[in-house]
Parts: C-alpha cells; sequence; structure tokens
C-alpha cells in the first residue's frame, strides 16, 4: 500500500487537494538511548503533478512533521488524474495516483 | 417529606401509564424481548453479537468524512487533541506511545461495538447497522489493516487479525489480598524491599535511607529486573505455597460461593476443626472428590463446584489453597 494518501475535490474550477505521506522525518538530531544519533531520514521534495503538468511543488526539510499532511489548491477539473510523489534524503521515492472528484 | 413526595410521584406516573405492577414492592414490570435487545447491542471479541449487514471502504469514506473527520481527521490524524485514529506503529514501548486503532486496538469487533455505541460523538448510537459496518471498514483501511476493496460484514469482520492482538493477554497471577493481622504481625521497621515492579511501583519518593537498594530510584534501568514485591518479615504467619498462590484465585473466583458461608454442607475456609478429618484422608482422595464430585454425609461437593470450566490443575491449586489455609 502506498505511503501516500490523497483527497482531491474541485469546486468552481479550483480543486482542494489534501495530503497525508507517511515518513518518519527523521532530523538527525534525536538520540537513542545508549546515546547515539538516529540518522537522519527525511523527505527532501514533494510534487504534484496533474495531466502532466506539474501543479505543486515543495522543498521540505527537518523541521516537518512526522508523516506530514499537506493541503493545497489548483485551477483543476473534475476527473482530472493528479500525481503526487516525494523523494526523500536516502533516495528513497513513492508515489500514488487519484482522480479529482 | 420529600421522600413522601417522590413516592406520591411514582404512583402516579404508574396509574397514568397503567402498567401492571410487579414483585414484593408492587412496582416494575418484566421487561419484554423487545426491551432487552435494546440494552443488549455488546459485540464480544470473538464476534457474537455483530448483526447482520453489510459495508464497504467506499461508502465509509464518504460516511467518515461527513460524521468522523471533523474530530479524527480526514486520514485519522486527529484533529487538535481529538483522538488520533491512524498510525503509531511501534510507538508502544517509547517515551511517547500513541495508542491508535493500528496500533493499539485488539479485536475489529470490540472496534465495531465502539463505533456503534458512542460515536459520533454528538449523537452516539445514531448508526445504522449497515454505516457502522462502512465506518469500521474505513478506519481500518485508514491504518493499512484491509485492503480498498475489503466489504465488511459479520463474517470478514471477525476474520481481520488486529496488528496489537498478540499483546493482548490474560493475566493470571493470583489476587493480591490486603488481609488485616491483628496478631503476631510482621514489624514495619524490619521490612525490606528486595524488588519492585518496574513501570508500576512508584519508585520516586523512596529516601535514600529507606532500604530501598539504590538500583530502584527513577531513571535506573537496571530496575527493569525486578517483577514482584517480596518482603522479608522476621515473623512469619502462613506461608503459602506456589500451588495455594495460584488456587487463591480460583478460590475467589469459584469455590468460595459455598466455601465461605457453608452451603450445602461445604467446611468454610480456616475452619480448622471442619478440614482436619477431611486433610487426614489424604490430599489424593481430597482432590478426587474436588475434582470429580463427592456425596458425603454433611453435604455435596458438585464436580469442579459446578465449574466446569476449570482445569484439573485449577482445583488442585485450589485445594492446596483452602487446604493451607484451613490447617
Amino acid at each position: 500500500m502506498s505511503s501516500i494518501r490523497i483527497k482531491a475535490k474541485e469546486r468552481n474550477g479550483s480543486v482542494d487537494v489534501k495530503t497525508l505521506m507517511k515518513h518518519n522525518m527523521e532530523t538527525g538530531l534525536r538520540k537513542k538511548k545508549d546515546g547515539s544519533k538516529i540518522p537522519e531520514h527525511w523527505i527532501t521534495d514533494v510534487t504534484a503533478e496533474s495531466g502532466g503538468k506539474v501543479v505543486f511543488v515543495a522543498a521540505f526539510n527537518t523541521s516537518i512533521s512526522k508523516d506530514p499532511y499537506l493541503a493545497f489548491k489548483f485551477a483543476g477539473k473534475k476527473g482530472d488524474s493528479l500525481t503526487i510523489s516525494w523523494k526523500d534524503n536516502k533516495g528513497k521515492t513513492d508515489s500514488a495516483e487519484t482522480i479529482v472528484k | 417529606m420529600f421522600k413522601y413526595l417522590r413516592f406520591s410521584v411514582v404512583v402516579v406516573a404508574l396509574a397514568v401509564s397503567g402498567i401492571v405492577p410487579a414483585g414484593p414492592l408492587g412496582i416494575g414490570s418484566t421487561a419484554t424481548p423487545e426491551m432487552i435487545a435494546g440494552w443488549d447491542i455488546d459485540i464480544r471479541p470473538d464476534g457474537v453479537g455483530l448483526p447482520p449487514g453489510q459495508g464497504s471502504v467506499a461508502e465509509g469514506e464518504l460516511l467518515y468524512e461527513a460524521k468522523c473527520a471533523s474530530c479524527h481527521g480526514l486520514f485519522g490524524e486527529g484533529e487538535g487533541r481529538w483522538p488520533v485514529l491512524a498510525g503509531g506503529e511501534g510507538t508502544l514501548d517509547t517515551l511517547h506511545p500513541e495508542k491508535t486503532v493500528g496500533s493499539y486496538w485488539p479485536y475489529a469487533s470490540t472496534l465495531w461495538d465502539y463505533i456503534y455505541r458512542a460515536m459520533p460523538y454528538t449523537a452516539p448510537q445514531s448508526l445504522s447497522n449497515e454505516e457502522v459496518y462502512s465506518i469500521a471498514a474505513y478506519v481500518l483501511y485508514l491504518n493499512d489493516i484491509v485492503e480498498e476493496d475489503f466489504v465488511s460484514n459479520k463474517e470478514t469482520f471477525t476474520q481481520v487479525k488486529m496488528p496489537n492482538e498478540e499483546n493482548f493477554f490474560i493475566d493470571n497471577r493470583p489476587d493480591v489480598q490486603n488481609g488485616r493481622c491483628f496478631e503476631n504481625c510482621a514489624d514495619p521497621s524490619t521490612f525490606k524491599i528486595v524488588t519492585t515492579i518496574n513501570g508500576v511501583t512508584p519508585t520516586g519518593h523512596f529516601k535514600e535511607d529507606s532500604g530501598v537498594a539504590a538500583n530502584h530510584y527513577e531513571g535506573n534501568p537496571s530496575a527493569a529486573s525486578g517483577s514482584e514485591l517480596r518482603i522479608e518479615k522476621s515473623v512469619t504467619k502462613v506461608a503459602l505455597s506456589k500451588e495455594a498462590l495460584l488456587g487463591r484465585g480460583v478460590y475467589d473466583k469459584a469455590c468460595q460461593t459455598c466455601h465461605n458461608s457453608g452451603i450445602a454442607g461445604a467446611p468454610k475456609l480456616g475452619d480448622v476443626s471442619g478440614w482436619v478429618d477431611r486433610i487426614g484422608q489424604g490430599m489424593d482422595t481430597l482432590n478426587d472428590h474436588a475434582i470429580n464430585g463427592y456425596q458425603g454425609a454433611d453435604g455435596v461437593m458438585p464436580a469442579k463446584g459446578g465449574n466446569m470450566a476449570l482445569s484439573d490443575d485449577d482445583v488442585v491449586n485450589a485445594v492446596a489453597y483452602m487446604v493451607e489455609a484451613s490447617r
């Protein structure tokens, strides 16, 4: 199952997108009980594409919480496809696709 | 005066409603099956009580957004300080455990019960069976426990395996008694706390000269080794064997109904003269009579005290407890 959940709804030509990405977002500053650092692991880039066109980009850093929740709007219509993908500092990626309702 | 007033109100109410009074007090009426069904809404962990009906994740999503998301969040992340429903896996043993349906809840069937009984917060028990099946399915979907095409009904719900179910278990430690001692009691000043139950016994208030070993102060990881509280006494009254300690819990649940009060000729717990001849017959005879039942001159011992859910070992332990406590 994808790590990304998306809800996209159109109203008056504007698509309201809400998304939640499951990710640890470790800052690299936290320590384990034995004093060693927990290695940093966080999402660096988030991209949203609709119909082959990039509609939203975000550059995350360590100040973003665990399991980031994101909401944005773009001009679109019902039935458009929407793909959201992320990339983290370890090079891992994930993406999910949905149809605008 | 106040009591009199209230009584008269009851009488008037009965007269108006026309219910025939019953019982020795002349009030109330026998509940009809329909009345009982209105209260009998509990769903057990094994799924007993789940009503007919069916729901889907897709229907649940719409209902969830309309009725649940304003507090629990669109993705179960929790708005403000309202309960989080999804996520939190692997956090239960950390400093800030996050208890959610996915990380903590033991059975899908009791999730159904909870939603039906108590949700939505502002209008509990307003959801139909189908709506609860759908919403519960969607909450499970938010936790990645079921797939998007999950059809929820009585059969599928009892088959859902929750991630944290294994961590719930029956605590079979014997009950702890706080009996009072009036003679030959231990002197509290001689108590020495050997170990504490880590995480349960508060140790922060222990002072340095209280006789508690230094490794039981807060924050010392080596305190995790202890799992029981032992008190070394200078005067020992009756030391129960391990079997008897286990049997005490069984006794409290099953045997004490008769053996506490002497119903049906049962020898009472602690009645030394009543037990001495019986103990003289030997433990094997006592155990046999307790497990298989016995008809004696004084009274009757039903097999396992009539509680066939007990194992033979339970009964043997309970007999050991009664014998050791009645010498």
